[in-house]
């Protein structure tokens, strides 16, 4: 490796060992860089020199008392570790709070809403109107979540079925009248004891049917009730053909 | 939270020897005797808890060091007592920001080279003027450390480190008379090792040019 003069603070900038032999080489033949060289090591010891100790036994009681006058670091730091605590406890709290407050409020709305009645919708009659198929009052929703296509498909699926059922039943308390106007003749002439029991106890289920169907125009959609109307009706029916057996009889 | 908060205050002692009277009371905090050495991360926690104990322990052993780095910043040994105890002072106020990204030594060295930045700054003494060994001869310098102490070269060394740049006066002081390395004075003065070796070059070559011409001048007094 060729080393020249000019190479001399390249060199002692990389720190490169091989580079620092060809130095040291080169410095062997030349009084310049012999020169720095030396000089450059000088400085290396002379500096390790200039470290110094001194006693100085003043020094840590001045510095105990300055930081004795000092606000205690772990109080500062603990008061902000409380406060950073109690304000997370506190946002705890506030959350489990308001958790609790949205349960209740969603609870309270769920139950009014279920037992809010459902404002009547009128239906209006497909047949001219009759006692039975006089426009009334639809049966409350009982799963009021719905959207408004989905509850008027489900309203126009329930208004198919109860339609069939008002006429089937339309059919069958028509078969019944004609029924009761066979019978009529021989229960209005009441001639024997049985047949004024079995006309009095046409009376009561006529009576019940009044007042079952009364029910059943304030809820058409009360199948409970129109079970209670269809055993009457079953009654009547058996009733009025026992009637019209004891004719013949 | 109360149970909290007086399980932090109320935290065990350094060593078994410390008294503590009224643990609100800090000047009841004395050793019976010298307490047993921490670790270094021992050290921290019992400092970031404000223990004066902690403090004297960090006081004994990196004052030393901190003394003469200030000695060699400030120039004369007032300046860098006061130095190195407004570097105390920081040290008690920033250890909740340490958070141990370097060695705790390094960081406590890194505030006593600032500290003294600052009060160079401020102008406390003007120390670029004042020849070291003047103000030191002022003070008890225990030179039994220094054996060449009054070697021609050292004093002459001194003097030209005085006019070296800051930036490269630093880096000569803690590489070459501190014995720190590279890496460490990165850290110290958080620039690159390369940025350090690059200021020290420097600073060798400015010293080197300083000493070349001092030399000459001498040899032309000398008939």
């Amino acid at each position: 490796m060729n080393v020249s003069c000019k190479d001399l603070d390249r060199i002692l900038e990389r720190q490169d060992a091989a580079e620092l032999a060809a130095l040291e080489a080169h410095a062997a033949a030349c009084d310049g860089c012999r020169e720095q060289l030396a000089l450059e090591r000088e400085i290396s010891a002379a500096a390790r020199g200039m470290q110094r100790s001194w006693e100085s036994p003043e020094l840590w009681p001045r510095i105990r008392q300055r930081l004795a006058a000092e606000p205690r670091p772990s109080e500062s730091r603990w008061s902000f570790s409380r406060i950073f605590e109690a304000w997370t406890l506190n946002w705890q709290v506030a959350a489990a709070t308001a958790a609790l407050a949205m349960i209740v409020v969603a609870g309270t709305w769920f139950v009014l809403m279920n037992n809010q009645p459902e404002p009547p919708v009128i239906v209006e009659p497909k047949q001219p109107p009759t006692k039975e198929t006089a426009p009334t009052e639809v049966a409350k929703d009982p799963e009021p979540t719905r959207t408004p296509e989905q509850e008027r498909e489900r309203r126009l699926l329930t208004e198919v079925a109860l339609g069939e059922v008002e006429r089937a039943e339309t059919n069958y308390i028509r078969s019944i009248e004609r029924l009761s106007k066979l019978a009529a003749p021989k229960l209005q002439s009441a001639d024997s004891p049985l047949l004024a029991n079995y006309r009095e106890k046409l009376l009561v289920l006529d009576s019940a049917i009044a007042e079952c169907r009364a029910q059943l125009d304030q809820n058409r959609f009360n199948a409970h009730l129109r079970r209670e109307l269809l055993v009457i009706y079953q009654m009547k029916q058996a009733t009025l053909t026992e009637v019209l057996q004891e004719e013949v009889r | 939270m109360t149970a909290l908060f007086v399980e932090n205050v109320w935290s065990p002692p350094l060593a078994t020897e410390m008294r503590v009277e009224n643990p609100h009371d800090r000047s009841a905090l004395t050793p019976a005797s010298a307490p047993a050495p921490l670790p270094e991360a021992g050290l921290v926690e019992a400092c970031r808890r404000g223990r004066l104990d902690a403090f004297e322990q960090l006081f004994h052993l990196h004052g030393p060091k901190m003394k003469s780095i200030a000695l060699n910043l400030m120039g004369n040994p007032h300046d860098a007592e006061d130095a190195v105890q407004e570097a105390f002072l920081k040290v008690y106020r920033g250890l909740a920001g340490f958070q141990g990204q370097s060695a705790f030594s390094t960081w406590v060295y890194r505030i006593v080279v600032n500290a003294c930045y600052d009060m160079r700054r401020r102008g406390l003494r003007q120390v670029d003027t004042v020849e070291p060994q003047a103000e030191a001869e002022e003070h008890p310098l225990d030179r039994a450390s220094a054996p060449a102490a009054n070697h021609p070269l050292r004093l002459a060394l001194e003097k030209s480190v005085t006019q070296l740049s800051e930036a490269q006066r630093v880096v000569f002081l803690l590489y070459e008379v501190e014995g720190f390395s590279h890496a460490e004075i990165g850290a110290m003065l958080q620039i690159s090792e390369g940025a350090s070796k690059n200021r020290l070059f420097e600073a060798k070559r400015e010293l080197r040019r300083l000493l070349t011409a001092e030399r000459g001048t001498a040899r032309k007094a000398t008939p």
